[in-house]
């Protein structure tokens, strides 16, 4: 039983929100790309980036801000490059994104030891600290119980992608340019003949996408842990993706199935502590996404098939 | 009337060249390669240098020359087996985890069943390979078939799945006993060991079996109704299944084809330099050939020529680090090559539209010419 309180108690929903955070802001920037119809796997890269750049800017600018105004500035630079090859170009969003993947785990190390002539990890020295996002807390939240502990305390990007969850569904469903996104995607050919270009529209979610893979991997690097580690965005670029199409595109719902991964990932983490092997712990995310994948799929499809009986019962 | 069928002869696009696709090839492998020596500049080193030792670092000498080649195949092998399953109009992005999986599979079998003659030995290895990588590769190739759940989401879910399993069973329930071994199972049977061709590299006998491999699926592709079926079902499965090919099928087992590739892929590693299973077997050898796969369009010849390429590439990085330039500027030049060449098409199309429109305004006035006189 004491074992069961070790894994199941409050700490467990602090990690939760922790790891659910990159994935929640990732998610937002692949379900921009997701809604003018192109899928942007390239999201990992974009990520492992920002997180980088988010270092480079807390380093030599000497502030947190720095650092995310780098990982933006980043973000935005790439985001813009995604949009060029895919929609000036045309290229194949798959082969770009594999090939953003495979760029952003290069430029990082490259960067990272000609910068600051270590491999493998960097965590600031004595002459270059990083100064990691602030955290924000409130004394009088504490004094609620399990909410106010999970509440406060956090760093200032889980709140703002909190905020980020709500605009991006604002902007998408109830507003003008929201409409015209979807339409870039769904119905170019109307979009074009009511004289709005859908390729803008394609670029404007392929900039906003950066700029959230910017944010998702400042909060990797400078969130909790200050430091950046190759490959340190360990496939959530991905995962990012898979809670996209579990949400299908929607805000809110891609952040739930944000926190659900999260959920998963910080049992895995509780689970070692009981002795459990750290590797099996380690799946759990990705066998869950996979699970996760299939229900999804298969309940779309019987919606579909009730429709479609529904359909031909009053047709007869 | 003639002179209208000219003009709409002149708006038919001219057949695509394969030289004309080389050209870009050529173009957008020698801009990489200057954007390289400009990322070198820039972290003060010289470009010539780093490009001499480069090469020097892969031909230099009959040891790197061997690495380069043992290098080459592997790329070669999985690149093809990339290749076979977009051609078939799957992409698996899951080779990874399918060669982790055959290569600790085949370590179980040699570690385990010894004192076999030695072909029969590899042959149950290769076998036990090529099973766990090929069931790995139909498991999301099913999903996607049947239910039609994403493959590139699963493949990639699946490759950490498999990482983190294998590293599980190698460091817990079937790690060795032998003292001083940190981690890894039990070392195979010394006789089933391919021998090394050349002293110190990691250039083994498995060069000779990834050779008939990669023949074997040259042929299948080229040479057989099978290739040709799996071609017109990645180009358009749609039409592929009204002329009565079972295209689901066909994607099915180009998937496990291409996972039991991957697979073999892991048992050669293993058998060839590693002698037992460790977690390390593999640094993202995979998406090495994914890339050189999707430069070379998945062309089975083109596969075998570029992986030779990137063969200098990977091993004279390792060379470049000598002259203190980190070996992550190949990896740079890699990517931007598949930035050009996916470009390419793009760039090419907005070329020949131009040409084709002005094309089709000098035949449209010559058409006014006629009638106007």
């Amino acid at each position: 039983m004491s074992e069961l309180g070790n894994i199941f108690n409050i700490g467990l929903l602090q990690n939760t929100l922790r790891t659910a955070t990159p994935v929640i802001l990732a998610g937002l920037g692949v379900l921009m790309t997701d809604h003018v119809g192109i899928m942007n796997i390239g999201m990992d890269g974009m990520m492992l980036c920002g997180a980088f750049f988010a270092v480079l800017g807390s380093c030599f600018l000497g502030s947190w801000m720095g650092g995310l105004a780098l990982a933006l500035l980043m973000g935005l630079l790439l985001g813009a490059f995604f949009g060029l090859f895919v929609v000036k170009f045309k290229s194949d969003e798959f082969i770009i994104g594999v090939a953003f993947n495979i760029f952003a785990g290069g430029l990082t190390i490259f960067l990272l030891r000609s910068i600051f002539g270590v491999a493998g990890a960097f965590s600031g020295n004595a002459e270059m600290p990083i100064f990691g996002l602030p955290k924000l807390s409130l004394p009088w939240l504490d004094t609620i119980p399990v909410l106010g502990p999970l509440l406060n305390n956090n760093t200032l990007l889980v709140y703002v992608s909190w905020v980020l969850v709500l605009l991006c569904w604002l902007l998408i469903y109830k507003t003008p340019l929201g409409f015209w996104l979807r339409a870039a995607g769904e119905h170019p050919e109307s979009l074009r003949s009511a004289g709005i270009s859908p390729d803008k529209m394609k670029y404007i979610a392929s900039l906003l996408c950066g700029l959230f893979g910017g944010l998702a991997g400042a909060h990797l690097s400078l969130g909790y842990l200050t430091m950046f580690t190759e490959n340190m965005s360990a496939s959530r670029g991905f995962i990012a993706v898979a809670c996209v199409i579990f949400g299908g595109s929607n805000p809110p719902k891609v952040f739930l199935a944000a926190l659900l991964f999260g959920l998963i990932d910080a049992l895995g983490l509780r689970l070692q502590s009981t002795g459990v092997s750290s590797n099996l712990t380690s799946m759990a995310p990705y066998v869950v996404t996979v699970i996760m994948m299939v229900v999804v799929v298969q309940r779309g499809a019987a919606r579909k098939r009730k429709q479609a009986q529904l359909s031909t019962a009053s047709g007869n | 009337m003639k002179a209208e069928l000219k003009a709409l002869a002149a708006i038919k696009p001219k057949k695509r060249m394969n030289g004309e696709y080389l050209l870009s090839l050529v173009i957008s492998i020698l801009a990489a390669l200057l954007v390289g020596a400009g990322i070198m500049l820039i972290s003060g080193h010289n470009p010539i240098a780093g490009y001499q030792a480069m090469l020097n670092g892969a031909l230099g000498n009959t040891r790197a020359i061997g690495d380069t080649l043992a290098k080459s195949a592997t790329l070669c092998l999985t690149g093809l087996a990339m290749a076979v399953a977009a051609k078939a109009g799957i992409f698996n992005v899951g080779g990874e985890g399918q060669l982790y999986l055959g290569a600790i599979a085949a370590a179980l079998v040699g570690g385990y069943v010894t004192g076999l003659p030695m072909v029969l030995g590899i042959a149950l290895s290769m076998l036990a390979a090529m099973v766990a990588g090929g069931l790995y590769a139909l498991l999301p190739a099913w999903l996607k078939v049947k239910l039609k759940v994403n493959e590139v989401i699963t493949t990639i879910m699946l490759n950490s799945a498999a990482i983190y399993f294998c590293s599980f069973l190698a460091n817990g329930p079937l790690k060795t006993a032998e003292k001083g071994i940190a981690t890894g199972t039990v070392k195979i049977d010394a006789n089933y060991v391919f021998p090394r061709l050349i002293k110190l590299s990691s250039l083994t006998s498995s060069i000779f079996i990834a050779a008939g491999v990669a023949f074997v699926i040259w042929y299948l592709m080229k040479r057989t109704t099978g290739g040709y079926e799996m071609k017109l079902t990645g180009e358009n499965d749609r039409f592929a299944r009204y002329t009565g090919i079972k295209t689901d099928n066909l994607a099915l087992i180009a998937m496990v084809i291409s996972g039991a590739i991957c697979g073999l892929v892991g048992m050669f590693e293993v058998f060839g330099l590693h002698k037992r299973f460790l977690d390390t077997v593999s640094s993202e050898f995979y998406f090495d050939g994914m890339l050189v796969a999707m430069i070379m369009r998945y062309d089975p010849i083109g596969i075998v020529l570029m992986s030779l390429f990137f063969g200098i590439l990977k091993i004279g990085s390792m060379g470049m680090e000598k002259v203190g330039i980190p070996s992550e500027t190949i990896l740079i030049v890699q990517s931007i090559i598949i930035f050009f060449m996916a470009a390419e098409s793009g760039i090419m199309r907005g070329i020949k539209d131009r040409r084709m429109r002005k094309r089709a305004q000098k035949a449209i006035l010559a058409v006014e010419k006629e009638a106007a006189q």
